[in-house]
């Protein structure tokens, strides 16, 4: 089975083949192109949109040409409907339906935060893990539970990625800029106290956000690592309580925000704690891409007929415990 | 004696931020309640905490046992060490009762955290694996993130997180349960703070990524 996956939630216009042989799956293509804002700014949506429908054709026939596959090849299409920004959504859904009815290919509208989740099983062969989420959209502690990812923890106003992001452009920085905050805090140890806010298994950072902001004046280096310190710190200890809730013997990172060392640090020091096993989505692969919307394609087709044309939707806000999960 | 006392130590479970260790104290069957240090985080964040919090459920446990609520008695707290020494209490976790019991016991708990807030406490820490079932009476613990608050938002904060376990972990009887447990709660609040605790629960979650806002 081949199924292309087109990604397409916020700044990443992607699209990515995969082969599924039994319960196996092989990436053969994921091409992507990133909308950068101007520096200091964020993703304007409909500039993003504007990107996105700009690369699309350039990054469909890349995808298509790495993969060695022809177009007629493909057995179906899966695009991101949702959760994500609405203009940037409906380019996706749009190649996706385009594609569909032309060539008559059955179609799959598919949750991105769970995309990350399955594509993150599926790379690392964690089998019932606790999953950590966390990225630009999303920064949510979770546990499969009688057919549905259930939430066990999550941020309470804004996510570990906007945190990262904001802070970065208040300092001039093109987002996303957790790469630049993770450099710039390395070069400082100096701590400077900031708000630490654990709520049970959730975290809130719209205090740390303010208050950052505040010490950023009396020198980067130690506002950064300050930052990334008291947040990581704080998603640790929601993890922790998650992991002695469940207790999960596996815990799965992915999203944007995974590829950060700093953060990954502390979760593998939690990991030893709990005699659990870490599994982290392989960088490339962690962040938003075309391969996590074509896996969960192919996961859907297993137990599901694609859906007409009619009742393929894209849906801004689609929480990722309202999904059924079958297979 | 420490090291007397040490050698008698039997861990009992590692917890999310203590572990939790079965010894005595002056000859009673004691839980030893350890926040040790984590080599994850900074120190000096490290040190605030753990510090903050072992005075705080110190502090706290005793500060509720004037008004009723059952808890486990406090023996010994050595500040220095982030360790409490509290009273063994047996017993089941509310987490591993069965469903119809779970409900049953939502009432008592939406009862008992009735108590603390109308009294100006949050738990802050509100799951089913903090309540223990004894032979007599429901006993809570685990007040390291309690605070002292009268605000209609953080007692809301309180209600969300249980309302978020329940739907986590207990997502047969969420509903049955929650019901059970607001009942108990009005019982003690009344109806009109509770609706309005209830009422900022929702400005909470609909604050949350991805809530149904569109």
């Amino acid at each position: 089975m081949l199924c292309l996956g087109i990604e397409s939630t916020a700044h990443t216009f992607s699209c990515a083949i995969i082969e599924k042989k039994r319960k196996q799956g092989r990436i053969l293509s994921d091409v992507r192109k990133i909308y950068r804002p101007p520096e200091g700014e964020g993703i304007h949506p409909r500039e993003a949109s504007r990107h996105h429908a700009e690369n699309s054709p350039r990054v469909l026939s890349e995808c298509l040409q790495k993969a060695g596959v022809k177009i007629n090849d493909l057995d179906l299409v899966s695009y991101a409907a949702g959760p994500g920004l609405g203009p940037c959504l409906r380019i996706g859904a749009v190649v996706a339906r385009s594609l569909s009815s032309y060539y008559d290919m059955p179609i799959f509208p598919v949750n991105h935060a769970l995309g990350h989740i399955e594509l993150g099983k599926m790379l690392t062969g964690a089998k019932d893990p606790l999953v950590l989420l966390v990225s630009g959209g999303h920064t949510m502690i979770l546990a499969f539970l009688s057919k549905k990812w259930r939430v066990f923890g999550e941020t309470l106003d804004i996510t570990l990625g906007q945190l990262l992001d904001q802070i970065g452009r208040y300092a001039g920085f093109a987002s996303p800029c957790g790469t630049k905050i993770e450099e710039i805090a390395s070069r400082s140890s100096t701590y400077v106290q900031l708000p630490y806010v654990v709520k049970g298994n959730d975290v809130s950072f719209s205090g740390l956000l303010s208050a950052t902001k505040r010490i950023m004046p009396k020198g980067l280096e130690s506002a950064c690592f300050s930052l990334q310190e008291t947040a990581f710190s704080m998603m640790g200890e929601a993890t922790e309580r998650a992991l002695s809730f469940t207790g999960k013997k596996e815990l799965l990172v992915v999203g944007g925000v995974a590829a950060n060392k700093r953060l990954s640090d502390i979760l593998v020091s939690i990991c030893k704690r709990h005699n659990c096993a870490f599994f982290v989505a392989p960088k490339e692969y962690a962040g938003d891409c075309g391969s996590q919307i074509s896996w969960l394609g192919l996961l859907e087709s297993s137990k599901k007929n694609g859906v007409q044309l009619a009742d393929t939707f894209v849906r801004q806000s689609w929480r990722i415990d309202t999904v059924e999960v079958p297979y | 004696m420490c090291g007397r006392l040490l050698s008698l130590l039997k861990l009992l479970k590692r917890g999310a931020e203590a572990d939790i260790y079965l010894t005595t104290w002056n000859g009673m069957k004691s839980i030893l309640k350890i926040r040790k240090k984590k080599d994850y985080r900074n120190e000096i964040l490290d040190t605030r905490i753990r510090t903050l919090r072992t005075i705080r459920e110190a502090k706290m446990i005793s500060e509720v046992k004037s008004f009723g609520v059952s808890t486990p008695l406090i023996y010994f707290v050595n500040q220095k060490k982030c360790e409490i020494f509290l009273q063994y209490v047996s017993g089941k976790l509310v987490k591993d009762l069965p469903g119809n019991v779970i409900i049953k016991i939502c009432k008592e708990i939406g009862r008992i955290v009735g108590i603390l807030h109308k009294n100006g406490i949050m738990h802050g820490d509100l799951t089913t694996s903090n309540f223990i079932l004894t032979k007599e009476r429901l006993i809570i613990m685990d007040f390291g993130l309690a605070q002292k608050t009268e605000k209609v938002e953080d007692h809301a904060i309180d209600l969300r997180l249980f309302k978020e376990v329940l739907n986590s972990a207990h997502v047969d009887i969420v509903g049955k349960s929650w019901q059970s447990f607001l009942h108990g709660y009005k019982k003690i609040v009344g109806g009109t703070r509770m609706e309005r605790v209830i009422a900022q629960v929702s400005v909470i979650e609909k604050r949350g990524r991805y809530a149904n806002v569109v």
